[in-house]
């Protein structure tokens, strides 16, 4: 790539006169937001991404050499369609370097960090947080605040909509080492307090949804007792290893996130998988198992057998399941008003015995954070900040995960369609996933999804009724009961040796976590016997449960601080 | 049996060639017991190939409903015609077979060349260059320093990063040299030189011709070991359309294993889920067919050539 000054006109309208330079932090936008496109359509009280008319970035030939997961949808990333319509609005040319993606992927990016072969930037490759910081601490990725500050429009937009962002980007030293993106999907902040019922069964049993642990127990054991999948096949509740079960069962005896199971309370953070309240839960669960109502393999079953109890010729056999979503375990992609997937609806959480009823709720999934590394390499990084910040643009976002504007991808909403929430639409979306090659970049590029955004899109019932079934129950049985964001353990940055401590710890205590967690459950102990629950939490502290809590409190006070 | 019957004087003809020798009674349990083990492990092969090749061409919703278990159910070839809807899957599969030939071939020619001398009595520090070779099967500079010296080379992201590092098996070697030294005597060599053969006339006038089953052997196993790999590419390659098909296999076969917590968007992860569905099997057919092709033609080669040279090692 070639250094020096130039035109700057931003990703957006008139720029400033900056050049290349862009020290001080907090300095004042040296460029300003485009004009918003004519003729595109918001809700009332929108907040999310506008469609703006933009001017590239720059005039001069400047090239960047990004690295890039290989994908089979995206195909060759040069020729990707996306590619060419940003290039040509950016004026900005990548030589992508495409790695194979999966588990091996940070095998090769270490691999090429230690040779010292380093590109100008890293796009989508799964970074933590701890490894963005240990790498900016040592210079590999230059601090972005205040290119962020003085070029990203858009992102300082994003920025303002989502007040804990900055906080959420920011390393332990303040310095902000990537370029995040959003996807806020107001859904999955509930996802892993969901459960399903068949509501059918429910009728057919003369029960109502349960609104109590006890009430529930009382409607699988109807199942049971009436056999409704047949020749007793019937799987009053099932769950398997990818879908928790204490994530739904266990807010009913206290607040429960899932694993790691780390809260904070007045401060402090804590766990929750030593405390009375978690005994009585594992109480609760072990009765339903013992009582076959829950499948036997809920703790080993894998997708492919979940799907196979989901999917049964003939009738249903599963009453109800512990799953993000219904796509897991039955085939949603029929229209056919008879579906078996329409049998099912979410349940809201139960009350416990102690008056206890919450839903685990995430209130920090919207950001993520190391999509775009931009690396000591890179001699123009404000060119590449603002070559990211244009992808926050509302047009680049849909082509970017749609393809080009047309009838078959996407069009902008007339007046009179409706959205996920019964508001004005911004767009359609009538593209088809299975058949587009080489069209978007599949949700790999910057992106700014806000929860305005994503429900912008026009109701379809073949469409996206999944979409907005989950965003309604989502509404009505889960974000009623969410934990107050104080109680949540936020996602925290740890230094080098804190993060190789936590590492150790949380491999050990997890596992020794769920595998008593599934013992207790399946009854090989027993949690109504005093010596096997405190022998657990012996276990639990010699771990090192104490070290453990002490780092992520560190980690806490270090991103509050 | 017929080394009997050849043995036989003509008069004894008429004690009846057609009867068999009785098998004892131990012998037939014996058999019996060695026909239900292979007949088991022939089984625990087969199955899965036939499962595969089923649900390959049999309807998804079917094979994720589990309906499909040894036979195909609602038959088509949907799967295969997929395929041809990803251009990177059709490069890969002819780099797949660009790097198994040329990879093979190569890595023969050096076998061969480090194989035959070693073989030979007369090389001075043979012991030396032996154990220079043995010595890598245990230590390898890693994966890092490896990295440095393909990049280095200028190897990087060029089709030759596939076949030039680590080129050369020093098990293939050892097993060559073996079959070297006990099909190649010594005293052949000297008829040779008698004659006024040269090393290199020698080598190529009559070693190779005689070698035809340990040249099959090595050809067959490093282009099975090409097909097979992935790692290479992995960490060498950063251009899609030099990828070889298992780096797509891979791929697919890990993306649609997404944690469903992770999961933004539901529909893509239903999408990515039917992906894989749909081409997992017909993908695994597609990298099992060029393997199973050569084995038959390598096949009666290579149980000479790699026994003989594992004998006697």
């Amino acid at each position: 790539m070639l250094a020096g000054g130039g035109v700057l006109s931003g990703c957006s309208g008139s720029g400033g006169s900056g050049s290349g330079d862009a020290s001080g932090s907090g300095v004042a936008p040296k460029v300003t937001p485009g004009p918003k496109t004519a003729g595109v359509l918001y809700p009332p009280d929108y907040v999310g991404p506008i469609a703006r008319d933009l001017k590239p970035i720059t005039t001069e030939k400047v090239k960047f050499s990004i690295v890039v997961p290989q994908d089979l949808k995206v195909g060759d990333w040069s020729t990707n369609a996306f590619t060419k319509w940003l290039e040509q609005r950016t004026g900005i040319h990548i030589d992508f370097r495409q790695v194979a993606s999966g588990d091996d992927m940070m095998t090769k990016v270490n691999a090429m960090i230690a040779a010292g072969d380093i590109p100008d930037a890293f796009l989508a490759v799964p970074w933590s947080r701890s490894q963005l910081y240990l790498f900016g601490q040592q210079g590999l990725f230059p601090d972005l605040s205040a290119h962020i500050d003085g070029y990203a429009v858009n992102l300082q937009q994003a920025m303002k909509d989502y007040p804990d962002s900055r906080k959420l980007m920011q390393a332990p030293d303040k310095k902000i080492y990537s370029f995040p993106s959003y996807n806020d999907c107001y859904h999955c902040r509930a996802g892993r307090g969901r459960a399903y019922l068949n509501t059918q069964w429910v009728e057919k049993v003369g029960l109502a949804t349960p609104k109590t642990t006890d009430e529930f127990r009382e409607l699988l054991t109807a199942f049971k007792k009436a056999d409704l999948g047949g020749n007793g096949r019937t799987i009053p509740f099932a769950g398997y290893k990818d879908s928790p079960l204490d994530t739904y069962f266990m807010n009913s005896f206290l607040y429960n996130p899932g694993e790691p199971w780390l809260f904070v309370k007045d401060g402090k953070v804590d766990v929750t998988f030593n405390k009375d309240e978690w005994r009585e839960g594992l109480k609760f669960i072990h009765g339903l198992y013992a009582d076959g109502l829950i499948n036997k393999d809920a703790f080993t079953a894998d997708s492919d057998q979940m799907r196979k109890y989901g999917t049964t010729p003939g009738q249903a056999i599963v009453g109800g399941a512990r799953v993000y979503s219904l796509g897991e375990f039955l085939d949603v992609a029929s229209t056919d008003p008879n579906a078996r997937y329409r049998q099912y609806t979410a349940v809201p959480p139960l009350e416990g015995p102690n008056g206890v009823r919450q839903a685990t709720w995430d209130y920090f999934g919207a950001l993520g954070v190391g999509t775009l590394v931009i690396t000591k390499k890179c001699q123009r990084p404000e060119l590449l900040v603002q070559w990211a910040d244009c992808q926050m643009e509302l047009q680049a976002i849909l082509r970017s995960s749609f393809g080009p504007q047309g009838p078959n991808t996407w069009q902008w909403a007339k007046a009179g369609d409706l959205g996920l929430e019964g508001k004005q639409a911004i767009y359609r979306q009538n593209y088809d996933w299975a058949n587009t090659t080489g069209q978007f970049w599949d949700q790999y590029g910057v992106l700014y999804r806000s929860r305005g955004y994503r429900s912008g899109e026009r109701y379809n019932s073949k469409g996206n009724a999944l979409e907005k079934g989950l965003l309604d129950d989502t509404q009505k049985y889960y974000e009623p009961y969410k934990q107050p964001q104080e109680m949540q353990f936020p996602p925290v940055a740890l230094d080098q040796d804190q993060a190789a401590q936590e590492a150790e710890l949380s491999t050990n205590l997890n596992s020794e976590v769920n595998l008593s967690f599934a013992k207790f459950v399946t009854g090989r102990l027993d949690p109504n016997d005093d010596t096997a629950w405190n022998d657990y939490k012996d276990r639990v502290t010699k771990i090192g449960l104490k070290s453990y809590l002490e780092v992520q409190q560190a980690g806490y006070e270090a991103y509050h601080g | 049996m017929s080394t009997t019957e050849m043995n036989l004087a003509p008069d004894d003809r008429r004690l009846g060639t057609g009867a068999p020798i009785q098998d004892t009674r131990s012998d037939k349990i014996a058999v019996a017991c060695i026909y239900t083990a292979l007949g088991l492990f022939c089984l625990a092969i087969l199955y899965p190939i036939v499962y595969v090749a089923s649900a390959s061409v049999s309807n998804t919703s079917k094979v994720a409903a589990g309906e499909v278990w040894l036979w195909p159910v609602g038959f088509t070839l949907d799967a295969y015609k997929a395929i041809f809807d990803y251009k990177s899957i059709v490069t890969g599969f002819g780099n797949s077979v660009f790097y198994a030939v040329a990879g093979a071939l190569v890595a023969t020619v050096l076998t061969l060349l480090a194989a035959y001398p070693l073989s030979r009595k007369g090389l001075p520090g043979k012991g030396l260059i032996m154990a220079a070779f043995v010595f890598t099967m245990m230590f390898s500079g890693g994966l890092i320093p490896t990295y440095l010296v393909v990049d280095q080379l200028g190897l990087l992201n060029t089709r030759w990063a596939m076949i030039l590092p680590a080129a050369l098996a020093v098990w293939n070697v050892i097993i060559t040299r073996t079959y070297f030294m006990v099909t190649i005597p010594e005293e052949l060599v000297e008829a040779g030189k008698v004659d006024g053969c040269s090393d290199f006339g020698f080598f190529w006038r009559i070693v190779l011709p005689l070698s035809k089953p340990i040249i099959a052997v090595n050809l067959l196993f490093y282009a099975v070991g090409q097909w097979n790999s992935f790692f290479n590419a992995l960490i060498y390659l950063t251009n899609e359309h030099l990828f070889p098909l298992q780096v797509i296999l891979r791929q697919i076969l890990i993306q649609s294993k997404v944690d469903p917590s992770q999961m933004a968007d539901t529909s893509k992860l239903m999408h990515l889920k039917e992906l894989q569905e749909q081409l997992k099997y017909s993908l695994i057919v597609i990298g099992m067919i060029p393997p199973l092709l050569v084995y038959p033609f390598v096949q009666k080669h290579f149980v000479k050539g790699a026994m003989v040279g594992s004998l006697k090692g």
